[in-house]
């Protein structure tokens, strides 16, 4: 009967349903593994109830997720960088009694290396780069020609904020020169050019007839250190606190610019890169025991000269890069610490992280929370009586 | 006023105008060739001098010995306004301009200019770069002519200038087509007019004109 039919045919369409709903929850609601919370960090924000608390808010980092947990990682892994000691490992069958020595050990910590592109000291981060090599927090820097020039200049003439969308040839027309959203007015060069000249000058006596001194890079930058004598500059000090300072294309910038014009007028002088290269290579082999970190703002030229020179001691033990650059290209400006790894610039066992960031913001929020924390920390101390 | 070279001695004799008045003046004939000539076509000589001196009483004149660090030798000029074809001094030797290109004030510094230049004695290339609100120095270049008259065997040429009298003290050009054309048309017994140019204390022969009859 019809009826009939269409009970039984109700009743099995019923059950199709059921089974179609059981597939689709089993595959939507799949039973998820739990996650032990040991190895998984829940996520969790800063909470400003709290109150303005910097420090708070830089521990906070890590648990917020995507860049911040990065950059929570890179605090994490700078921490350990500064507080590493030849005393947390025990000593090789083969080391002489006086690195026996508890004490020696105690002293002996992880030589930083710091490299940044041109741009950031064109920027404020300038002053961060000062604090550091004033209390000697780094060792070894290296940057671009502009990296060094910029910082001068700043002694003799201000950079200004300008506009990422200033029109360029009515800037040209004004004599300014824009660096993303700064502005260099050309005077600022022109008081340069009258500053290093008589330097220079001096530099090829120096060379030629009274001291037979032999120019390098980090020769000539140690000069202009010494020569610029003012405390706001990150030269300076690391000229007084013998922080080396490479820079192998020191000719790519308005310094280039100045050496061209000088040797044009009096020529003679001469810079030896392979002197330079033996000093910055020698820089990562010569460290006996101790642990080398990286930290590297911007790609570039400073972020493979560091890795390159790591290289030589089978890899640097940490590594903390902060850039905006991407690795679809093959840059090497882009590629992540494994592709280093690959090469035997960082350790296979190191801690490594790259920030996706513009080290404009990430930078100053890095050192807060560890050479400056560390920094005040002490200071505080000696000040307890 | 009359200078007449003396066939024995070799002196340079000088008869002012009022002979009765003025005495002879004997002059050393070497010191007399070390001035520098310019287009004017006689010599005076103060009273009283027997050598002469670069302070003569006549003004338009300068006697001026190779010794003398002469103030006339260059002029300045602002880089800014020194064009092509024009002269200049780099390193010390006079340089005509061959090419002249400028940069605005920038990342280098302030605003220059970039000379490539031919020294005009020893045809070698020289460059500068000079901002362009400096002065340069600007060599004085003259041009003389001279007939010659002979050439020694140790490659001094005898000139005669338009007073009379011998200037002996150039050689013979460097330049490989003038020394020909000098050498060859002399030996044929040619009437030639030659060029000096001379700036900066040195002095060459830088032409060369057949005067005589076709």
């Amino acid at each position: 009967m019809p009826q009939e039919e269409m009970e039984a045919a109700g009743s099995a369409g019923e059950k199709r349903d059921q089974e179609t709903l059981e597939s689709v929850r089993s595959v939507v609601f799949k039973p998820s593994i739990s996650l032990e919370e040991k190895r998984f960090t829940k996520v969790a924000g800063y909470d400003f109830n709290q109150g303005l608390d910097l420090l708070g808010l830089l521990d906070s980092l890590s648990g917020t997720g995507f860049q911040a947990s990065n950059l929570g990682d890179a605090i994490e892994i700078v921490n350990q960088m500064i507080d590493w000691r030849l005393s947390h490992q025990s000593p090789t069958e083969y080391c002489g009694e006086e690195v026996r020595n508890p004490a020696y050990r105690e002293s002996v910590g992880c030589k930083i290396f710091l490299g940044f592109t041109s741009n950031l000291v064109s920027s404020g981060i300038r002053e961060i780069i000062r604090f550091l090599v004033q209390h000697r927090m780094v060792e070894v820097l290296v940057t671009t020609a502009g990296g060094i020039e910029e910082d001068l200049i700043k002694c003799l003439a201000p950079t200004y904020r300008g506009d990422f969308s200033l029109p360029g040839a009515s800037l040209r027309s004004k004599g300014l020169n824009r660096i993303g959203n700064l502005l260099v007015p050309n005077d600022n060069y022109c008081k340069f050019e009258d500053w290093i000249m008589p330097i220079l000058d001096q530099m090829l006596t120096e060379q030629t007839l009274e001291q037979n001194v032999i120019w390098t890079p980090s020769k000539v930058i140690a000069r202009l250190g010494k020569e610029i004598n003012d405390e706001n500059s990150y030269l300076y000090w690391a000229y007084k606190n013998g922080v080396s300072v490479y820079c192998p294309a020191l000719t790519d910038g308005s310094l280039g610019d100045m050496l061209y014009c000088h040797s044009v007028r009096n020529p003679g002088l001469l810079i030896d890169i392979v002197q330079d290269i033996r000093a910055m290579n020698g820089e990562a082999i010569h460290v006996d025991q101790r642990k080398t970190g990286i930290i590297i703002l911007g790609g570039g030229l400073p972020k493979h000269h560091i890795c390159n020179a790591n290289m030589f001691r089978n890899g640097a033990d940490y590594a903390v890069y902060i850039n905006t650059a991407q690795e679809f290209d093959g840059s090497d400006s882009g590629a992540q610490p494994d592709e280093a790894i690959s090469w035997g610039k960082i350790k296979g066992s190191a801690k490594t992280t790259k920030v996706h960031c513009d080290a404009s913001i990430a930078f100053p929020l890095l050192v807060a929370a560890t050479f400056a924390k560390k920094f005040h920390k002490k200071a505080n101390t000696n000040t307890v009586c | 006023m009359l200078v007449a070279a003396s066939p024995t001695t070799g002196s340079l004799i000088v008869f002012p105008d009022l002979a009765a008045i003025f005495p002879l003046l004997v002059v050393d004939f070497r010191s007399l060739l070390e001035v520098k000539h310019s287009s004017r076509d006689h010599v005076e000589i103060g009273s009283g001098d027997i050598i002469p001196e670069g302070n003569m009483s006549d003004e338009e004149h300068h006697f001026e010995s190779k010794a003398d660090a002469g103030a006339s030798k260059t002029f300045p000029q602002q880089a800014g306004t020194i064009r092509k074809n024009g002269y200049i001094v780099i390193k010390g030797r006079a340089c005509k301009v061959v090419e002249v290109s400028t940069s605005k004030t920038g990342k280098h510094g302030h605003a220059k200019c970039h000379f490539v230049a031919i020294d005009i004695f020893n045809a070698k290339k020289l460059e500068d770069i000079v901002p362009s609100s400096h002065n340069c120095d600007v060599p004085h270049v003259n041009r003389t002519d001279y007939q010659l008259i002979d050439i020694s065997e140790d490659g001094f040429i005898s000139l005669l200038t338009d007073n009379g009298s011998t200037k002996d003290d150039l050689r013979l050009p460097t330049d490989e087509t003038l020394l020909a054309q000098i050498k060859d048309g002399f030996a044929e017994g040619k009437d030639l007019v030659v060029t000096v140019m001379s700036a900066m204390g040195e002095e060459q022969i830088c032409a060369l004109k057949d005067v005589g009859p076709k």
